[in-house]
């Protein structure tokens, strides 16, 4: 009995640990994946959308970001990007597919805090699709929640991580709208 | 424990089920004509066989008629769904919630839930003994696997099998089950009868889907970060080859011979041959395919695309798209999806 008592002290020990180290990698997770879907008409065509976000080394348009610094151009599997938010989180991003032609990029998050975004295993694809002399820009991600076991904390749910990720899709693509039609 | 070995009714029926795939119907055209009618009466197209395919979103299974590639009816599990198992015989489908924690017994023929099974941490991959009499489940948070007797409704034992167990796949004779431990970059072996595990080796990295071929002789491993597939000799206990596939592989079907695997980041299918292990080639799915599984008489593999909900059959042989079907909310699909009308 008092080995079962130990044992499970020890899990709930480890679990803690779990809840509240920083996820210094984005491999473990639960068993249920997430996903969002967000699109925006903006009022331009494609090219010029495509011109903004097709140049994975620059993020400026999404308001949380403070700087990008990366490498590897657009380069798929190669191309690397260091993000600094303005909060002071950063996030490490890897560019996984690249069609200028299609205007469809796809990256994944190499590394980053659960408390900066309560994700895991993120992935991601934007796309531009021309609709005559506008575009429609359609982002969409497939993630894990910040919280790797069963019975997360609020704040490392599933709603948390898909809370987190909509808000970022839904004001990330007004600002890239805003951007492109007012022309600044 | 679980002293419950095929009979040899159930293993030979086992055997003339799986025998209607491809690897076998090669044996099958060159050997007696009664192994050919028994084959053929098996493979019937009169019995249009169907597919469970657990929706992880919606908390949903959806049932799709696989001759028609129609949404026959839809069964609310709840507790975000994700493996599943059909019975030999076709009479059962058991699903797993791992956010729910438990397993669902359904009537397949009656499409309706029979029981729910409570079990601890994350039940998530499982497989059904050939002879129907026991349910292995992975619980991917406590290392542990399950034997449930699922009319029972009860876990009758347990073992240690390691960190993060997520697929599971039984031999056709019933002796051995195979799970792949997804965070230790191993197979472990467990012995149905004792249900203790008795061996495990390392493959490519975070193997997730195991598939157990008809004869026994071979598993393969999807390793979803090594981007390969491990093909197992079973009775040697090693890794007799590695195969390279596409970007985040999840699960390997057979059928013509071949080796069908779900690459989640390349939206594809990549195929390579089982006897020379080359690539033969690749068919585009949808997003995020994950399930994956051949029809009996091996024409057919089906796959489920997570992200776009949908869920489509390929030609194994000339690998085109064939059909597609709706689903509910994120198919996972994860494990022997379908269901033999017999």
């Amino acid at each position: 009995m008092s080995f079962v008592v130990a044992r499970r002290a020890m899990i709930l020990a480890a679990l803690s640990l779990a809840a509240f180290a920083p996820a210094s990698t984005g491999l473990a997770h639960g068993p249920s994946r997430q996903k969002v879907t967000e699109t925006i008409e903006i009022a331009a065509p494609a090219e010029k959308v495509w011109a903004i976000v097709g140049n994975f080394q620059d993020l400026s348009w999404l308001p949380p970001v403070a700087k990008t610094e990366g490498a590897g151009g657009n380069e798929p599997g190669k191309a690397t990007r260091h993000i600094t938010l303005k909060n002071g989180g950063e996030i490490d991003e890897l560019l996984t597919k690249y069609d200028a032609a299609d205007f469809s990029l796809a990256y994944r998050i190499e590394k980053v805090d659960v408390k900066v975004l309560p994700v895991n295993n993120y992935s991601s694809t934007m796309t531009v699709k021309p609709q005559g002399d506008k575009s429609v820009v359609e982002w969409k991600g497939a993630f894990y929640r910040g919280y790797p076991n069963n019975d997360p904390p609020p704040e490392l749910s599933d709603e948390a991580a898909l809370a987190a990720i909509t808000g970022l899709y839904k004001s990330g693509l007004a600002a890239l709208k805003e951007k492109v039609e007012s022309g600044k | 424990m679980i002293a419950r070995l095929a009979s040899p009714w159930t293993a030979s029926l086992q055997a003339r089920r799986r025998g209607c795939e491809p690897e076998g119907s090669r044996s099958w055209r060159g050997s007696a004509a009664r192994a050919a009618a028994l084959a053929l009466a098996l493979c019937s197209p009169a019995a249009a066989d169907e597919a469970f395919v657990t929706n992880q979103g919606s908390g949903d299974v959806t049932i799709v008629d696989l001759a028609t590639m129609r949404p026959a009816a839809t069964l609310a599990i709840g507790g975000k769904p994700a493996g599943v198992a059909v019975s030999a015989d076709g009479a059962r489908a058991y699903v797993t919630s791992p956010e729910g924690k438990y397993l669902t017994v359904i009537d397949a023929r009656e499409r309706r839930a029979l029981r729910r099974i409570a079990l601890e941490g994350g039940p998530l991959g499982l497989a059904v003994a050939p002879d129907g009499g026991r349910v292995y489940v992975a619980d991917m948070y406590e290392g542990r696997l399950f034997a449930v007797d699922p009319e029972a409704g009860a876990v009758v034992a347990t073992a240690q099998v390691g960190v993060t167990p997520s697929g599971v796949a039984v031999t056709p004779d019933g002796r051995l089950i195979l799970v792949s431990i997804r965070d230790a970059d191993r197979i472990a072996f467990v012995d149905a009868a004792s249900f203790r595990k008795i061996g495990e080796i390392e493959v490519g990295r975070h193997p997730f889907g195991v598939t157990i071929d008809a004869a026994g002789a071979r598993a393969y491993t999807a390793n979803v970060e090594s981007d390969d597939v491990s093909v197992i000799d079973i009775a040697a206990r090693r890794v007799a080859a590695t195969v390279k596939v596409g970007k985040r592989p999840y699960c390997v079907a057979l059928a013509q011979g071949r080796g069908f695997v779900t690459d989640q980041y390349a939206e594809a299918v990549s195929v390579f041959d089982l006897t020379t292990l080359a690539p033969v080639g690749e068919v585009k799915v949808g997003e995020y395919p994950e399930g994956i599984g051949a029809s009996r008489d091996g024409k057919t593999v089906y796959v489920a695309n997570w992200f776009t909900n949908e869920f489509w059959s390929i030609a194994a042989d000339s690998l085109t798209v064939t059909g597609k079907a709706k689903t509910g909310d994120g198919p996972r699909a994860f494990g022997a999806f379908i269901r033999a009308m017999n």
